[in-house]
Formats: structure tokens, C-alpha cells, sequence
């Protein structure tokens, strides 16, 4: 099988799919191996949550990335309060802030440069 | 280890073994035997018999303690999680009996007033041997179930 070499290594469409096939058979074998014996609709379908009872609400119990900084954020919230109603998403806002700030520093730069 | 080839655990052991542990209302006397047991010198893990940490995965269930009644749902939730085939290993004298627990006003009873359990460990707190042949025990259960064709 011809195929492209070059410095990050070699390029083989067929060899690539006929890998790719085997993961696929090697995937679906393993899978296949699976506990069938569970029961639909009972609680052996549920999510385990240490024994409690899954919430009505389940984003109450998503934990998300941003929690990590939640000491900080809170820490800051009287600024970010702010700082996010700034943040209206259109850009129009934010050329005219860009605009704003230029002139500021160009003010700056004028006078007391 | 004779106790170990007595037990005749290379014969019954078809696959590895995977025990979710439960306290629920253990003075955690029991938990720290079932700890031991996974120590160096025990190590159950080499025969394959290893703690995880769902029930989904289980094919064991090891509960100490009498059951208390804020545990009373989690552990009927928790046996219903578990696939089947089941095996419920109760270790220690308060999950047999209520123990010194007996008739406590925040105690349900013993583990058999809630759940289904096929074998019972004794002792105060019971000895890793003791656990371990309680496991085995499980195991023979579990493959009664197997050949039976009964799904839990």
C-alpha cells in the first residue's frame, strides 16, 4: 500500500480505515461481554448518588468547572456584579469601550506626555 | 496461607469479584476489618475480590452496622441499584442482630428486616479470615444463581 510520507509520519487512508474498523470490532466485542441481566425501568437503571434520591432539580447537583473558583468569585462578587452587566455580549458595546479607552489615553498621552 | 487453599478459592473463582461496602450504622469497628482485609497481609484484591465504588458495579454487597433510620431508604435504594445476580454478605453482630444496638430508638433492626441477606459474618467486630470466607461464601451463592439461570 502506497501512501504519503512525510515528517510527522506516514499517511495511509486504507491502513488508517482498516484500523479504525478493528477498534470499531474490538469495541463492539468488549461491549457485547456486558451484564445484559439488568432490569429496564427498575432501580438498577438509576443514577447512584451515594444512595440518596435523585433530585427533581439535577442541576442542583452539577458540579461544574468554574466551582473550583468559587471562593475567589465570591470573594469578588461585588466586582464581577459589575463588571458583568458590562458585559452585554454586542459588539457595538465594545468598540464603543474600545474607542473610549483610546481616546482616554490618547487625552493622556497629549497632556501629559 | 492454608486457610486460603482450604477455602478452595481457585476452583470457585470463575472472574474477578467486585463488593461494594455499606455502613450503615457501623461503629466502623467492622469497616476497618473489611480495610484489613485488603492490606498486605490479607491483599483479597490478588484473588480478585476488590471494593468498588458503586453498586452498579457490584456483584457483592458488604454491610456492617445495624440499619439506622436515616439509612433505611439509602440502603434499599442501594440494593436495588445492584445488578443481578446478588449476593448480600452482612459482616459483624449489630448488621446479624442490632447487637448492642438492639431496640435503639433510632435503630430500624438488622440488616434482614430491610433487605434480603445470604450470608451473615459474626463477631465483634469479625476477623478479616472471617470476612473473607463470608465473601467466598457469596461466591458460591452468586454461582448457584449463575447455572440456575435466575437473574437475582
Amino acid at each position: 500500500m502506497n501512501g504519503l510520507t512525510s515528517g510527522f509520519g506516514a499517511w495511509n487512508p486504507i491502513a488508517w480505515a482498516l484500523l479504525f474498523v478493528g477498534i470499531l470490532v474490538v469495541s463492539f466485542i468488549v461491549r457485547s461481554r456486558g451484564n445484559k441481566s439488568y432490569k429496564r425501568g427498575s432501580g438498577q437503571t438509576k443514577v447512584f448518588l451515594s444512595g440518596n434520591e435523585e433530585p427533581a432539580d439535577a442541576d442542583a447537583l452539577h458540579v461544574r468547572g468554574d466551582h473550583l473558583y468559587w471562593g475567589m468569585v465570591d470573594g469578588l462578587s461585588a466586582y464581577y456584579r459589575r463588571v458583568k452587566a458590562w458585559h452585554t455580549g454586542i459588539f457595538s458595546d465594545y468598540v464603543a469601550w474600545f474607542v473610549g479607552v483610546l481616546a482616554v489615553v490618547f487625552v493622556i498621552l497629549v497632556w501629559v506626555g | 496461607m492454608g486457610w486460603v487453599n482450604d477455602m478452595a478459592l481457585p476452583r470457585s473463582f470463575k472472574r474477578a469479584l467486585w463488593v461494594f461496602h455499606i455502613a450503615t450504622g457501623s461503629c466502623n469497628g467492622c469497616d476497618i476489618e473489611i480495610v484489613a482485609a485488603l492490606t498486605p497481609r490479607y491483599d483479597v484484591e490478588r484473588f480478585g475480590i476488590m471494593l468498588t465504588g458503586t453498586p452498579r458495579h457490584a456483584d457483592v454487597l458488604l454491610i456492617t452496622g445495624p440499619v439506622t433510620r436515616p439509612m433505611l431508604p439509602r440502603l434499599k435504594r442501594i440494593y436495588e441499584q445492584t445488578p443481578d445476580p446478588k449476593a448480600v454478605v452482612v459482616v459483624g453482630g449489630c448488621g446479624s442482630t442490632s447487637g448492642v444496638f438492639y431496640e435503639s430508638y433510632n435503630v430500624v433492626g438488622p440488616v434482614d428486616e430491610v433487605i434480603p441477606v445470604d450470608v451473615y459474618v459474626p463477631g465483634c467486630p469479625a476477623r478479616p479470615e472471617a470476612i473473607i470466607d463470608g465473601v467466598v461464601k457469596a461466591v458460591a451463592k452468586l454461582e448457584t444463581l449463575e447455572k440456575s439461570g435466575v437473574s437475582g
